[in-house]
Order: C-alpha cells, then structure tokens, then sequence
C-alpha cells in the first residue's frame, strides 16, 4: 500500500494492490445475496416476528403451539408441517448467513489485526454453523411432545 | 486490533456524512443485535426436540422482567433493520434514484416508526399486563 498525492486538490489518496479474482467474485457474490436474502427476510422475519412475539406474544407461549405447528417426533407430518418446517428452515438458512456476512463486513472493518481477525470469524463461522445445524435437526425431527 | 472502532466512535460526530452516516453505524449495531438475539432464539427453540424440559425451563425465563425488555430492543432493531435494509438494497440496485437518498432517509425512518412504534405499544402493554395479572 503506497500514499500518493492527488495533484489538483492536493488530497492524499491510498493506492491498494487490486483484489485477486477469486476473492473478487466471493465479494461479488457475497454483495449480491445480502441484498436478495435481505429483501426476502424482510417478510419471513417480519412475519414470524409480528405472529409469534406480538399477536401470540412470548407471555401467552405454550409448549403444544411448537408442537403442533412443527409436529411431534415420530407423528405422521401434515401438510401445515410441512409449510411451517419450510418457512422455518428458509428462515434459519438466510438469516444466518445474512448474520455471518453482516458480522464478517463489521470484523473486517474493526479488528485490523489479521490473526484476531481470522480467529474471531472462525469461532464466529463455528458458533453460526453449530446453532443453524441444531435449528435444522430439530425442525426436521419435529418438537417432541412432554411426557 | 480496535484503531477501527475507536476512529468510527471519535470520527463519527465530526464526519460530514449527515443523516447517512448515523444510518449506516445504525443498520450494522441493529444487525449485531439481531443476531446475538437469533443465535440464543434458534438454539433455545431447537431445544423443543433435543430436549423439552429444557425448553419449558427456557420459556419460563423468557416471561420475566428483563427479557420483556430486551424484546423491545429486538423488536425496535428488527423493524428498522428490516426497514433501513430495503432502502439501501433498493438504492444500490436503483443507481438512478441516488438523487433522493436524504428523502429516502427520511422515508425509511418515518416507516419504521409507523410500524415499530404500535409494535412496541402493544408488546409492552402484553408484558405489562401479563406481569400484573400474575404479580411477578
């Protein structure tokens, strides 16, 4: 990284060697689907927001709701099941790589350090994956009913 | 490691970014907030099918005092990232609309208060009245 001199308006501007390809299109990529997942969030997040905490709302949430919006474990699945597991899983999978790209935009941005970087994005990329895999495990098993 | 975050918190005041720039700090401190929140929410409602009792315990803690009030939080960061997150995807993938961002600004903020603001009224009406009804 080098300092020049921008002559006209005598402004020092940074020059940076340019992105190598692959990580270019990761970029690219990465650009286009915050915008997409963004967008399609708006209503799944919004909707599952508005139906759960504000009309059910969290005082009035019982364990059967989860159930027979999910299904039991070892109950035949019925097609509402299915919808909400669907709605869910698109849910859990958007959100949390909205999450983690918005999270790596932020670390990228404030831990100049390269290993603390690294480090943080990793346990980050871990703790996402672990809680994504449990919400999918768990949605697709269906809730099980207390005995 | 923190030079960044250091030069945004003393930067920020001074920076002739205008509306824009508090958006910007906004949507990334909402998004934080929203995702610490969906990492506890997703693990805990998977508990539903590793484990119930933990699940029930769970639901319990959520119906007190200090939880009802981080909802709010939620709530308030949800709705405006939600919000402030199609202005600027529709901004970036409208190049001829960069000539209205500050009316843009304005209209992300005025909907997110036009939905955030019953949002909140309601939840805090459910939790208020909840906690007085069972006298927790």
């Amino acid at each position: 990284m080098t300092i020049q001199t921008l002559n006209p308006a005598q402004r020092t501007i940074r020059t940076v060697k340019p992105m190598p390809l692959a990580r270019n299109r990761f970029e690219r990529m990465a650009w286009i689907f915050m915008r997409f997942s963004g967008l399609i969030l708006v209503f799944l997040s919004l909707s599952h927001f508005w139906l759960q905490h504000l009309i059910v709302g969290t005082h009035q949430l019982q364990f059967g709701q989860t159930v027979a919006r999910w299904g039991a474990a070892g109950a035949p699945v019925t097609i509402e099941n299915v919808f909400w597991r669907l709605y869910y899983v698109a849910i859990i999978a958007l959100a949390m790589l909205h999450g983690l790209n918005g999270f790596r935009q932020v670390a990228y941005d404030y831990l100049n350090n390269r290993g603390v970087y690294r480090g943080v994005m990793i346990a980050a990329t871990g703790v996402i994956a672990v809680v994504s895999l449990m919400g999918l495990v768990a949605l697709l098993g269906g809730a099980t009913i207390v005995k | 490691m923190l030079n960044g975050l250091v030069t945004t918190v003393r930067e920020g005041a001074r920076y002739k970014g205008e509306s824009n720039q508090w958006m910007w700090i906004a949507h990334r401190i909402s998004g934080l907030g929203v995702l610490l929140f969906l990492v506890t929410h997703i693990s805990g409602m998977s508990f539903s099918y590793f484990n119930p009792k933990v699940h029930e315990a769970l639901i319990e803690i959520y119906k007190t005092p200090l939880f009802s009030v981080g909802e709010l939080f939620l709530a308030a960061c949800l709705v405006f990232h939600a919000i402030n997150g199609t202005r600027i995807a529709l901004l970036e993938l409208k190049p001829e609309w960069w000539s209205e961002q500050h009316k843009a600004t304005r209209a992300s903020l005025l909907i997110t208060f036009v939905l955030g603001a019953p949002t909140l009224v309601i939840m805090a009406w459910k939790s208020l009245s909840f906690y007085l009804a069972t006298g927790r």
